[in-house]
């Protein structure tokens, strides 16, 4: 238990400590004349001049040596102090909390609704496995696993926004405009975790001791709410952390596609508006999404599988 | 080559076709079609596909046929890239760390944790916005990641092979190691490599794509699968048909790559 | 008229002409037998005899590719012809089976007494404070006390065949069915599983199905000896075992270890070299200690036997000798220590000792090249050996188990060995075949002027054969 968080705080070091510097060397290698472009793209052309500049560059602390910067790059980060939007001037801080808030309903909700689909499907394969049913559903997962995130949506977009304009197209405010970003995130979780719910399914129901607990004399329901659900809920929630990468990736793209105002978009956002403050702050918060739901995950394997309790 | 389409199952086959047809595609349009990925004709906007234009213009005139060509070429070098330069990397450093153990184990796991501390992705975005457009640190940054996946399975599957009664025999008989690895190790993990390298390469065609649809990956006017897309997306109304071709060409490089990867005996 | 109905009464199997096929292949053939209150059947035959489906047509587990003709009836029911449904209703309150690999039969992330506990509960409807007192009593009754909570990972192999006979058992079946109760078990656990069985007796009957004699010997009552799908003999196993008539089961029991001939030639070692001489040595694992002060001799063609329970660590002293392992204390000399390749081992799972999937013939090319043997060699020992050349042409893994191992033999003879260690190398294999085996690795030995150690959980075996013999007890921590 206490193992668990440890490593998880250390990796939430090494995630800040990587995006520190990667930011840190994408400032320092910007070429001459960015402060003065940043500068103009924050008081208007018309009203920068050097003067101007050369704030921006004490700001970024591009006017110190670099080890002493990076230094001071690295101390900034851990007190959590972000710096200022090169765009909106805002505090970077104040807009990753806000925008995080929104990547995490996202998220929330796409997972449950994958769950929702995932398990009772993954769950009827994984009994009878060679059917129809489990050979139909491969052939869906194959294609829609052949698909990126994008297209998903995409497709969603197309199908339930423009050709039968039911859902809004993107934007953020009322409960509609979450349905299609957390289906389109929902069905590309789905696709694969259904097929590990069936083959973990699969493995449970054909074990010497899920037979042995019918031997027993256990009916089938018993069970399988007794041996069969516990046991096929282990590998299931220990890929949950692989899941976890693509739902993160997802959440960028799937943002960026339906501009949903959280912290995948801003990040996309920042990278092409090169504003280095916001990519840091948004790519750790990113990072710390990643730690906190493995986090979760992690306490989740440890409270389902009794074994790890013993070592 | 032929030995190995024998062992392939009906899924991997069709897998196999799909890529080669695309293959055949790429190389073909190149043949004879090449150089006009990015001559604009302005007088040709958005030409449905005809005799002439087989799979129609884009709204600059940009002949469909020869920049889908293009995109694909350049999806699959870069898959191909990617594959070659991570796979080598993570399997020569996955054998060494199971075989050696101690410090090396030690410090390659080090570097793995860190990579993996975030996402894939996020750490292709952040490379990729050091060099907007740059071919090579996509190239670059997509290896990064996709090594790691290597290096961890081999490593896991080099131990068990190391520590197995039929290595500690092949040892005890005074084999060594090149002999070891080619009649022990390989076999052990050839199958997985394989399997890994088709995921790689659907994952590294991804990767190009979804950051070229977010605008952060190469830039116009480089013909690239999730650019076209991009541009062409604002013209669905009017021109399903080519808004179709970047998404369907995406489509059957992943779905060949996934179904390629399926178990290989 | 009385009689008869407390016959009918008491027979609480009675299967008829039973024959389960798949597709052309008859598995079992016209097999009939009775099972009777109180007096315990036992079913002896070698692997691939078809006694395994024999449980499983019983409890109705067959797969469903297999025919079965003829009849089974279970407490005076003709079962074979009853639903699905209607067969898995008597699993439990009337047939209950012991699983033959207690260790996954039991539930991973359940503990002990829970998976005896919902037996109880759900078979016998008993509300959950009692059924867990019934457990609880059972398992503590069975010297599973301390073992309420455990996991099934945290249970030695003896510890988890009782935990699954008292979750077997629960419902209160009064046909128990045993389908090699005993494998992989050391003698004392062995005979701690047999004392189970005949305590059932109580209750009802017992029909267990072993390869191993003792156990039916140990059993009692009735034999039935299979081999090939046909019963070959029945009667008393008393009487079976000690005036045996048919060719088969004469074969069988002169291949039990205590009947081979005595080999040992103790007193001849000391005119021939010495191999290798151990000192004090001492070996720690885990924080436990395996042995300590241990020193011998070991000489060209002499052979030691190792024994002890399993655990003790008799194939880590193996992997010592072999110069593998670094021993905590003491040291092994070797007379010529130039000889590392030519001190080697036999494995106790014959696949275990050649790479999968590669025609045995490239793998001894491989090696004769690396040493610059004559290729030559090879035919006579094959014949020495008594294996058909073009066994040679496949991969281990499509030769059977007792011809593999000597091939095995026939690869380390090859390298004109000094020293062979055989890890148990014949506990997998068939009565018969096992006895071929040892009787043909001692002679080699002996012929070669090889030093020899056998370990062995069968002291009977190593008695006959070895000159000397090193016994590992197990220590308490």
């Amino acid at each position: 238990m206490r193992q668990i968080l440890v490593n998880r705080l250390i990796q939430a070091l090494m995630v800040a400590w990587g995006v520190g510097t990667l930011t840190f060397i994408f400032m320092r290698s910007l070429p001459g004349d960015m402060a003065y472009r940043i500068a103009a793209g924050r008081y208007g052309q018309d009203n920068v001049n050097a003067a101007a500049a050369d704030m921006v560059r004490a700001e970024l602390g591009l006017d110190q040596p670099v080890l002493s910067a990076y230094f001071t790059w690295l101390t900034d980060l851990l007190q959590g102090n972000l710096g200022v939007s090169l765009i909106s001037g805002a505090p970077v801080f104040q807009e990753v909390q806000h925008q995080l808030s929104h990547s995490l309903l996202l998220a929330a909700v796409a997972l449950l609704i994958s769950a929702l689909i995932a398990l009772p499907i993954g769950i009827a394969c994984g009994m009878r496995t060679g059917g129809w049913f489990d050979r139909s559903l491969l052939a869906v997962s194959a294609l829609l696993r052949a698909q990126p995130v994008f297209v998903v949506g995409l497709l969603l977009i197309l199908a339930f926004a423009v050709h039968i304009p039911l859902l809004p197209v993107a934007g953020y405010g009322t409960a509609s405009h979450l349905v299609l970003p957390a289906f389109s995130l929902a069905l590309v979780l789905a696709a694969v975790s259904s097929r590990v719910i069936r083959d973990s399914t699969q493995t449970v129901v054909q074990s010497d001791y899920y037979q042995f607990s019918r031997v027993k004399g256990l009916p089938a329901a018993p069970t399988f709410q007794r041996h069969g659900l516990r046991n096929l809920s282990v590998p299931v929630i220990a890929f949950l952390g692989v899941q976890l990468i693509t739902l993160i990736e997802g959440i960028v793209m799937i943002e960026s596609l339906f501009a949903w105002p959280g912290i995948g978009h801003a990040l996309a956002h920042a990278i092409f508006s090169r504003d280095i403050p916001m990519i840091q702050g948004a790519a750790l918060m990113m990072g710390l999404l990643f730690v906190i739901l493995n986090t979760l995950i992690d306490l989740a394997c440890h409270w389902a599988d009794p074994r790890g309790q013993l070592a | 080559m032929k030995a190995l389409l024998y062992i392939l199952n009906p899924a991997q086959r069709l897998g196999a076709a799909l890529i080669t047809s695309l293959v055949a595609f790429a190389l073909l349009e190149w043949l004879f079609h090449s150089g006009q990925a990015y001559q604009q004709n302005l007088s040709l906007y958005l030409v449905p596909p005809s005799s002439e234009a087989w799979l129609g213009t884009d709204p600059f005139g940009r002949s469909l046929m020869a920049r889908l060509g293009a995109a694909i070429r350049l999806s699959l070098l870069l898959s191909l890239f990617c594959v070659l330069t991570s796979a080598l990397l993570g399997m020569a450093l996955g054998v060494w760390a199971a075989w050696q153990g101690g410090w090396v184990d030690r410090c390659l796991n080090l570097v793995v944790n860190i990579l993996m501390a975030l996402p894939g992705l996020i750490l292709i975005l952040l490379l990729a916005a050091l060099a907007p457009g740059s071919f090579i640190v996509l190239y670059f940054a997509i290896s990064l990641v996709l090594w790691v996946e290597y290096y961890r399975v081999v490593r896991a599957q080099t131990r068990v092979a190391v520590t197995s009664a039929p290595m500690e025999s092949s040892r005890q008989l005074g084999f060594g190691r090149w002999y070891l690895f080619r009649r022990h190790i390989w076999p052990s993990i050839r199958a997985s490599v394989l399997t890994l390298a088709a995921f790689g390469a659907a994952n590294s065609i991804l990767a190009l794509a979804s950051l070229g649809f977010i605008y952060v990956g190469l830039k116009p006017p480089t013909a690239e699968l999730g650019l076209m897309v991009v541009e062409l997306l604002p013209y669905y109304e009017e021109a399903p048909w080519a808004l179709l071709q970047p998404l369907t060409a995406i489509f059957i490089l992943v779905l060949g790559f996934n179904l390629l990867a399926g178990k290989i005996r | 008229m009385n009689v008869s109905i407390r016959a009918t009464l008491s027979e609480l199997i009675h299967i008829d002409n039973l024959s389960i096929s798949a597709g052309e292949m008859r598995l079992v053939d016209a097999l009939s037998l009775t099972l009777r209150q109180g007096t315990p059947l036992t079913i002896l035959g070698q692997t691939g005899s078809g006694k395994s489906l024999l449980a499983q047509a019983i409890m109705g587990l067959l797969p469903e590719s297999m025919t079965v003709s003829g009849s089974i009836k279970v407490d005076n029911t003709e079962v074979l012809t009853l639903s699905k449904t209607e067969r898995e209703a008597l699993w439990g309150p009337t047939l209950a089976m012991l699983p033959q690999e207690p260790w996954h039969s039991l539930d991973p992330i359940m503990k002990s007494r829970q998976q005896v506990t919902e037996v109880f509960q759900v078979v016998n409807n008993v509300p959950a404070p009692q059924a867990r007192a019934r457990a609880t009593e059972q398992l503590t009754h069975l010297g599973l006390g301390q073992a309420l909570h455990r996991l099934p990972g945290q249970l030695s192999g003896g510890m988890a065949q009782r935990v699954a006979f008292a979750a077997a058992t629960a419902a209160g079946g009064r046909i128990l069915l045993a389908d090699e109760p005993t494998k992989g078990l050391d003698h004392n656990r062995r005979d701690q599983v047999v004392e189970l069985l005949q305590g059932y007796l109580h209750q009802g009957s017992v029909l267990t199905i072993t390869h191993d004699i003792d156990v039916a010997r140990k059993l009692g009552g009735e034999l039935l000896v299979m081999c090939e799908g046909k019963i070959v003999e029945r009667g008393n196993t008393q009487n079976v075992l000690t005036n045996p008539q048919a060719d088969y089961t004469r074969q069988l029991l002169a291949a039990e270890p205590r009947n081979w001939p005595d080999t040992t030639a103790p007193a001849f070692k000391a005119e021939k070299d010495q191999v290798l001489s151990a000192d004090n040595l001492g070996l720690q694992r885990g924080g436990k200690t395996l042995f300590n002060d241990l020193s011998f001799s070991l000489h060209a063609g002499e052979i030691i036997g190792v024994t002890g329970p399993s655990g003790v660590g008799k194939s880590s002293l193996g992997d010592v000798l072999l110069g593998n392992l670094k021993p905590n204390a003491g040291s092994v000399q070797y007379a010529n220590p130039f000889t590392r390749h030519r001190r080697l081992k036999l494995y106790q799972d014959p696949p275990a000792a050649f790479a999968p999937g590669v025609p045995l013939q490239r793998l001894l090319d491989e090696l004769m090249r690396l040493h610059r043997i004559d290729p030559s060699r090879v035919p006579p020992l094959l014949e020495r050996l008594g294996l058909m050349p073009s066994l040679l042409h496949r991969p281990a893994e499509s030769v059977s188990g007792g011809e593999l191992q000597r091939i095995a033999l026939l690869r380390i003879l090859l390298l004109d060995p000094v020293l062979l260690f055989a890890d148990e190398p014949t506990s997998r294999l068939d009565l018969i075949t096992s006895q071929r085996i040892m009787t043909l690795l001692v002679e080699v030995a002996r012929e070669t002027e090889c030093g020899l150690v056998i370990v062995s959980h069968d002291p009977e075996l190593v008695e006959k054969l070895c000159d000397k013999t090193i016994k590992l007890q197990e220590r308490q921590p």
